[in-house]
């Protein structure tokens, strides 16, 4: 009896140290699979615990099919795509994504397909810039899911350029999506597009002889880039230019419903505080509400003369 | 954690292990050195056993079924179809490897309680630590043989796609062949472990028992993330039990890597590493205390 009480003493200690040997091992794994033990880095919402969705999905999801239960999402997503159910697909991609935080496409369907197809699908303005928004705050949510993909921080990027047009938010994100390993040359030219948006021509500059300066060995985005150099260097000071790029920019602007945008000092418009459209400068009232009178414009001293 | 509470309970472990060695050395010295042939006699029988099961080669042939299968996703891009083929794959791999290493080790020793085909190999000069170890080098031989044919053939499927799908220029088929033989490796590794748990539950349990726990202890093992999760939404002694509870629980989701692969992801070799080292440790532990529930047990 005493040599059994023994042994197990024995055993249970030796299991002790055993056990206390695995803590360091585990924090070890933890801290080189960030991705999957570290809960700060994942999307709060991938969590199991916070799972929305079917309940065989769920269970698969516990027993440790995650992806698996992602991919038969996927495949019902391009069911309802076919079946032209568009506002079924978010609450299915929001499933997928959930599942699998760091399945690159599915991010980037589900915030293009809000951003875009939802936005122009929606007739009222407020809806539209409604799904503009969920488009953006989805796709911000997969950059942080996935930092250290330049394709995604590049298709947010993109949105903030070619959607919301928000200039500034779009040359940050392309810089950063550039500066990653991986990088592909579109994202380095895409930062000075921004800032040609934006007439900003002392960070134009910059970014461009940035872009020059990156991917010296690939021919064609060397070209590109010279091409566009020349271009400036001719173009720069051209107010039909400037005014063409502006035109440009408000027409998207009002396809998205988002406010007007002048560069600063715009010689030829003014914008109506009240309904947000463009007037011609000179015109003594909003040509377009007729209810906001503009201030007649301070005659320089120079001007006057000539 | 900080570092050095860690390297304080990583010393405190080792200083028990050595202890207890160095304590039962008369012991264990004595097993390897007579028990070493005895133990590969029984891992030879126990192969030679599942050779003849039917339903075990049954299941070889509709996993090699539904891996071939898998080339039937053609109506989706080719970067979409190296995606689901991977993740099908591997997961098939993963499942049915989980299935079978149930079937395998839950039926090892208490069938050969009830068949009384134990009285004989007992009555022989082997001890029963050996009979445990022994059955559990089958196990893993078996385990091992399977998970390759099922990864050759998963391999062979997408070479095969690869040759087939024609790339688009924003789509192409990428089958990332080292990231599925590495998966599939740290899926025979998460297998291992798993089938020394059985060996430990089966020392004491019919085999129903034994399947309904081994079926518990593997979902539990999947959710290592989400009691992590969990410790990180409560406070106080519910934070340190749930963090308790996640470096007790077995680590099955250490060597999935599966998420990893069919994203693309670098692959962390030294995760790798420290997950194995891990999961050696567990089933040794599991083992030795299979072989002193076995040594106490009535038979």
């Amino acid at each position: 009896m005493r040599r059994t009480r023994f042994t197990y003493s024995l055993v249970a200690l030796f299991a002790l140290g055993m056990l206390l040997v695995q803590v360091p091992l585990q924090n070890a794994v933890n801290s080189r699979r960030p991705e999957v033990f570290d809960p700060n880095r994942r999307d709060p919402n991938g969590s199991l615990a916070n799972i929305k969705g079917p309940t065989p999905v769920l269970i698969a999801a516990l027993g440790g099919f995650r992806t698996v239960a992602a991919d038969l999402l996927w495949l019902k997503v391009d069911q309802l795509w076919d079946g032209g159910a568009w506002y079924l697909i978010p609450s299915v991609l929001e499933s997928v994504v959930q599942l699998d935080p760091h399945f690159l496409l599915g991010w980037q369907v589900y915030g293009w397909h809000l951003a875009y197809n939802l936005n122009a699908e929606s007739l009222l303005e407020v809806d539209r810039r409604y799904w503009l928004d969920q488009g953006i705050q989805v796709l911000h949510r997969a950059v942080a899911t996935n930092p250290d993909s330049s394709e995604m921080t590049f298709e947010l990027a993109w949105t903030y350029f070619d959607r919301a047009h928000d200039m500034p938010k779009a040359a940050e994100y392309v810089y950063r999506a550039s500066e990653m390993p991986g990088a592909k040359p579109y994202m380095v030219r895409l930062r000075y597009r921004a800032y040609e948006h934006l007439m900003d021509f002392d960070k134009l500059w910059e970014a461009l002889s940035w872009a020059e300066g990156k991917f010296k060995e690939e021919r064609v985005h060397q070209k590109l880039v010279k091409r566009d150099i020349s271009w400036w260097k001719s173009h720069w000071n051209d107010p039909h230019e400037h005014r063409r790029q502006i035109v440009k920019e408000n027409s998207a602007r009002q396809q998205r419903t988002l406010p007007f945008a002048l560069f600063p000092d715009d010689p030829f418009w003014n914008v109506c505080p009240l309904c947000g459209m463009p007037t011609r400068k000179g015109e003594p009232e909003c040509s377009v509400c007729h209810n906001y009178k503009f201030a007649p414009e301070k005659v320089k001293q120079g001007d006057s003369k000539a | 954690m900080s570092p050095q509470v860690s390297k304080l309970i990583l010393m405190v472990g080792l200083f028990i292990i050595a202890a207890v060695l160095v304590m039962t050395r008369k012991v264990w010295a004595g097993t390897i050195s007579h028990g070493l042939p005895s133990t590969w006699r029984i891992a030879k029988m126990t192969v030679a056993e599942a050779r003849r099961r039917r339903v075990l080669q049954a299941v070889v042939v509709l996993v090699v079924l539904i891996l071939s299968s898998l080339t039937f996703f053609t109506y989706l891009s080719p970067a979409e179809q190296s995606r689901m083929i991977i993740d099908s794959g591997l997961t098939t791999i993963a499942g049915f490897g989980m299935l079978l290493a149930i079937f395998v080790a839950a039926f090892m020793i208490p069938h050969e309680i009830e068949t009384r085909t134990i009285y004989p190999i007992l009555a022989k000069p082997v001890r029963r630590f050996e009979f445990v170890l022994g059955k559990y080098l089958g196990a893993l031989i078996i385990l091992g043989v399977v998970v390759a044919i099922m990864t050759v053939v998963l391999v062979g499927v997408l070479i095969l796609q690869d040759s087939l799908v024609q790339d688009l220029p924003d789509s192409k088929f990428d089958p990332n062949l080292f990231g599925v033989v590495f998966a599939a490796i740290m899926s025979y590794f998460s297998l291992a472990v798993l089938t020394a748990l059985i060996l430990l539950i089966s020392s004491v349990a019919s085999t129903t028992m034994t399947v309904i726990g081994a079926v518990l202890l593997w979902g539990v093992g999947s959710m290592q993330t989400m009691l992590l999760d969990l410790s990180t939404k409560v406070t106080g002694a519910t934070k340190l039990l749930t963090l308790a509870f996640f470096y007790v629980v077995p680590p099955l989701q250490n060597f999935d890597f599966r998420m990893d692969v069919s994203n693309y992801q670098p692959l962390s070799l030294g995760a790798a590493i420290f997950a194995l080292e891990r999961g050696v440790l567990y089933a040794i532990v599991a083992l030795v205390v299979a072989a002193i529930f076995f040594d106490n047990r009535q038979v």
